[in-house]
């Protein structure tokens, strides 16, 4: 079946499914807020001439752990931009600290006072000092820790006030910064730590990996010069108030999130549109949009409201009721980074719809706001739980509201800031990618090279995308077609309800998983996540000819008598196939084994895929022979020896077919050296 | 100009034995790898299913574990030389500086790239081939304009005995003008990353597009020009039998920056004629399903028909510019 082919059919089944909320009777019920456990309240002033932020926070913060705490770390992004030693600095990938020959990608975060106020008044500042649990690198001042005087009981809240001033950094490489009158301020001021089962869960910030923190409400008041056009995480509340030095002042509100971002520039188109959709709550989306994009606000807008509904039938509703979209410009890094209730996504100035930009990153991004917004987990410790799910889910969006997505090579462009190329899209004709096809290259090329780990602790950045991103993708829809479709639903349903403004770990997605299936799919995961091997299925087949008795047999006295063929009667002759199917990869999975035998028969074998291979031995001639025909091995990292089928001249026919297209790009080749002559 | 236009046309086409000559060579030179392709691609596609996708469409997955197994020359057979891809990823290299042998590559890009890609450079056996290529345009050019400097009317003999007669001096030429483009290309890496870091700092992506576009567009007229003075330095020594190719080159210089609007007038209309050609091919590619081994043969004959189309017009460029060169100089 083509891809077009299998698209329309998706779409049709799609289009046949129940609405979203007819099916949520045996569901968890969704928490009404979440435990609001770090609440800040945020004055904040923005100078764009100097890049500066001066901020002052007070922190609400409660000891929901059981055990007393006397020691605070907070996080000081900024400070990977501090110097050349940071620990960020240091390493690889492309979003490392990385610096040019000015000082404008520098930039830092420094408290400059930490107090506890109301009942247990105390200066902590003499107490700060910088800590580095990940690496020992004493140059690094991303974490910082204070103590306070006497203990803070478990359930007892705390209130901590914190002076600070930032200097922005360029906004590339980083995700966070400034370029031209742009600025995105993405973890911009000090952020506790999560304490969680008897410890501090707070990491340096790397090179490699993202952010964790609990949730909260968020008030901030942001003072900006008057042109900019701001955009927050959390719901304006009012209209700004113009100060008398030209400055206006934005106050934004938002509960039950546990980051806040903010962005301004004078650039901004300001472009809005509304989800209303049966079963959905409704949410007013805003785009802030380049000028120079301003031809695709609606393809942004489509984009976003795909992600709603489509996520919000698959998980669980977004509740809060907006969001916002940030078309990054040219020459930032911050495109395709989400925040709660905000996210940045990123175009091209040439963007054919076929190749689906701008809409895969906003389907993605705006996919965060259910894994990793609504379902808190780890993201610096277990990527793959909302980058993988996410990537599954924007995959199975796009495709079932796009179909498959366009290959093109884009010429004559310069590259951007993180080195991809722009240009002219020449889309080639007839070449479509099918769903989760575009991550195998990645899995084949790094699947080997690491297995799921924290994230600053893998080898390459190659490896860490694979493992954040591809690799369970395609293995959640493996489980997808191992289960089913309503199946994983539910399971995603489950998970997404029931750890709802939580922290999940790995093993609750597993445990969700068995629990919805009622089997145990740990060896599943032990196969896949747990593993580096790749995922190999190969079938061969052939027929050889039996020639007819010939020798000595029973006679019918009993004796033995001898018999022979006559002469020239090869034609009864009969034949003898032998399909062989072999495991070349690690990954162990039950595997279907389709078998086409001469006479219209289909025969079809289960094989468990613990050996190494198996032979089926048939009375006459295979014609074709399939491993896993309902591709439900989406991991399987090479596709095409799933198949062994008897030749009829095709395989000569497209290779001349294509051979003429090579040839022609050789003679144009040839052709063109004559211009150099 | 537009006569040198349509007499060009009309020299190139009156002895059409010409034109399908050199095609020849380009076919047979193209053979050399396309044969041994198909074979790889034989191999890789019997018995399996992607032969049956492939004769109707594309397989992506098989084209990405191909490409995974392949390295050298074969691995360019990817979706970047389909459709009209192929021309502009062989533009790309040309102004890259990988033509010919990689002889002019030098690092231009202010930027570094995400991640290098497998499909991109282009490999040493397919250079090398071009080069030789080359040289046998070289050693032909000189038989061609012989015949386009007459009535037209020439023998397979007097073809190659002209080609033999003027091919030092041609090749001294080619040499020349490959220096004027190792000294082009040398010029343009500084100026490339110049542009790069002026993109990158630019406000919009429309404005980093123009100092891209600009920069390469303006190293594209660079080697367009110096290609003009080599032909025009090839025409003078054969239609005014000169024996020095330096000093022909030097007289190509003076006629055509004093003839600066006719000579690359009619240079930039005979290469629009050529992107014409690439456009018309590109509006027909794809319209009909190459399937069978009747509707391949249909895809043979128009894509020889587009190959053939760029070499007419190379001769005709040729016959434009001895006309041209005549006419301007009788004046």
């Amino acid at each position: 079946m083509s891809l077009r082919r299998l698209f329309v059919v998706a779409t049709a089944f799609a289009a046949l499914a129940p609405a979203a909320s007819a099916a949520t009777a045996d569901l968890p019920d969704l928490p009404a807020s979440s435990p609001r456990t770090a609440s800040y309240s945020i004055d904040a002033r923005f100078e764009p001439a100097t890049h500066i932020i001066e901020g002052t926070l007070a922190l609400d913060w409660r000891n929901a752990s059981n055990v007393p705490l006397t020691t605070f770390p907070f996080h000081l992004y900024w400070n990977a931009f501090r110097n050349t030693l940071s620990t960020s600095a240091r390493g690889q990938g492309p979003r490392a600290a990385r610096f040019d020959d000015t000082d404008r990608g520098f930039g830092y975060t420094q408290v400059k006072s930490i107090r506890l106020v109301g009942d247990r008044e105390a200066d902590l500042t003499p107490t700060l000092c910088y800590i580095h649990p990940d690496d020992d690198n004493a140059n690094d001042r991303t974490l910082m820790e204070v103590t306070t005087p006497a203990p803070v009981a478990p359930g007892e809240w705390v209130r901590f006030r914190i002076d600070w001033t930032s200097r922005v950094p360029l906004g590339r490489p980083g995700r966070a910064g400034w370029v031209h009158d742009y600025v995105l301020a993405a973890q911009w001021f000090p952020k506790i730590g999560v304490h969680r089962n008897g410890a501090w869960n707070a990491h340096q910030f790397h090179a490699l990996g993202e952010f964790f923190s609990d949730y909260g409400v968020y008030d901030v008041r942001l003072t900006v010069p008057r042109a900019l056009t701001v955009g927050a995480t959390g719901r304006l509340l009012g209209a700004p108030t113009d100060n008398a030095d030209g400055t206006s002042t934005h106050r934004f509100f938002q509960e039950d999130v546990h980051d806040f971002a903010w962005t301004a520039s004078r650039r901004f188109l300001d472009r809005t549109s509304r989800l209303n959709e049966r079963g959905l709550p409704p949410v007013d989306i805003r785009l802030l949009l380049q000028p120079e994009h301003a031809p695709m606000a609606d393809r942004y807008l489509e984009a976003m409201k795909v992600a709603l509904r489509r996520y919000g039938s698959w998980s669980a509703p977004y509740p809060y009721g907006h969001v916002t979209v940030v078309d990054a410009p040219w020459g930032s890094t911050s495109g395709g980074m989400e925040y709660p209730t905000l996210f940045t996504s990123e175009a091209h100035l040439w963007s054919p719809t076929a190749l689906q930009e701008p809409e895969g990153v906003t389907i993605h991004e705006a996919g965060h706001q259910f894994w990793y917004g609504l379902v808190g987990n780890n993201e610096t410790e277990e990527a793959w739980l909302d980058e993988g799910i996410n990537s599954y889910h924007e995959d199975k969006a796009l495709f079932l509201e796009m179909g498959p997505s366009a290959i093109a090579a884009r010429y004559f462009g310069v590259r951007d800031p993180r080195g991809r190329r722009t240009g002219w899209p020449v889309v080639t004709p007839g070449v479509a990618i099918g769903r989760g096809e575009g991550h195998v290259d990645d899995l084949v090329q790094n699947g080997r090279k690491d297995t799921f780990r924290r994230s600053w602790d893998y080898d390459t950045w190659p490896a860490y995308y694979t493992n954040a991103y591809d690799k369970p993708a395609l293995t959640l829809q493996t489980l997808e077609a191992l289960v089913g479709d309503d199946t994983m639903t539910r399971i995603l349903n489950t998970y997404a309800r029931r750890y709802r403004f939580d922290h999940p770990t790995t093993e609750d997605f597993i445990r969700t998983v068995g629990e919805v299936t009622g089997k145990d799919y740990r060896w599943f995961f032990e196969e896949t996540w747990f593993s580096s091997g790749l995922c190999d299925y190969a079938i061969e087949a052939g027929n050889v000819t039996v020639p007819s008795l010939r020798g000595y047999k029973d006679g019918p006295d009993g004796r033995v008598a001898w018999t022979s063929l006559p002469k020239g009667d090869s034609a009864k002759d009969s034949f003898q196939g032998t399909v062989t199917v072999r495991r070349l990869g690690e990954v162990r999975m039950p595997v279907e084994i389709l078998i086409e035998l001469a006479d219209g028969r289909q025969v079809r074998e289960p094989w468990d895929g613990r050996d190494r291979w198996k032979r089926f031995v048939f009375d006459q001639k295979v014609r074709r022979a399939v491993v896993d025909p309902a591709r439900v091995l989406a991991i399987d990292v090479n596709p095409v020896n799933n198949t062994w089928a008897e030749d009829k001249g095709e395989a000569r026919r497209a290779t001349t077919k294509w051979t003429l297209r090579f040839m022609l790009w050789l003679q144009n080749l040839l052709e063109l050296h004559t211009v150099l002559g | 100009m537009r006569r040198a236009l349509v007499d060009g046309l009309r020299m190139a086409l009156r002895p059409m034995g010409l034109p399908l000559i050199l095609l020849a060579t380009n076919v047979v030179f193209a053979a050399v790898l396309a044969v041994p392709f198909a074979g790889l691609l034989e191999t890789s596609l019997r018995e399996t299913a992607s032969a049956d996708t492939m004769v109707r469409g594309f397989d992506f997955p098989w084209w990405s574990h191909w490409s995974h197994e392949r390295s050298g020359w074969s691995s360019a057979f990817g979706p970047a030389i389909l459709g009209s891809g192929f021309a502009f990823k062989n533009v790309e290299a040309l102004i890259g500086g990988e033509l010919p042998a990689r002889l002019f590559v030098h690092e231009t890009e202010g930027v570094p790239r995400a991640r290098p890609r497998r499909e991109e450079g282009l490999d040493p056996l397919v250079l090398a081939l071009a080069v030789l290529y080359l040289a046998l345009q070289t050693f032909l050019v000189g038989g061609v304009l012989g015949v386009l400097r007459g009535s037209g009317s020439y023998t397979l003999r007097g073809l190659l005995h002209g080609s033999g007669f003027y091919f030092g001096r041609m090749a001294r030429i080619a040499i020349l003008a490959l220096a004027a483009h190792a000294a082009l290309f040398a010029l343009n890496a500084p100026v490339a990353r110049w542009a790069d870091r002026h993109a990158l700092e630019t406000v919009t992506e429309a404005g980093a597009l123009a100092w891209s576009l600009g920069q390469k567009g303006l190293l594209l007229l660079g080697i367009l020009f110096i290609h003009m003075l080599s032909c025009y330095a090839k025409v003078i020594t054969v239609v005014e039998e000169r024996q020095s190719a330096s000093l022909a080159l030097v007289s190509s210089i003076g006629f055509c920056l004093g003839c600066l609007r006719q000579t690359f007038g009619h240079y930039l209309a005979v290469a629009l004629l050529g992107v014409a050609l690439l456009i018309a091919w590109s509006a027909a590619d794809g319209h009909w399903m190459a399937t069978g081994f009747r509707t391949q043969m249909v895809t043979l004959l128009l894509a020889q028909g587009l190959v053939l189309g760029r070499i007419v017009l190379r001769v005709a460029l040729l016959g434009g510019q001895v006309s041209l060169y005549r006419r301007l100089k009788a004046r």
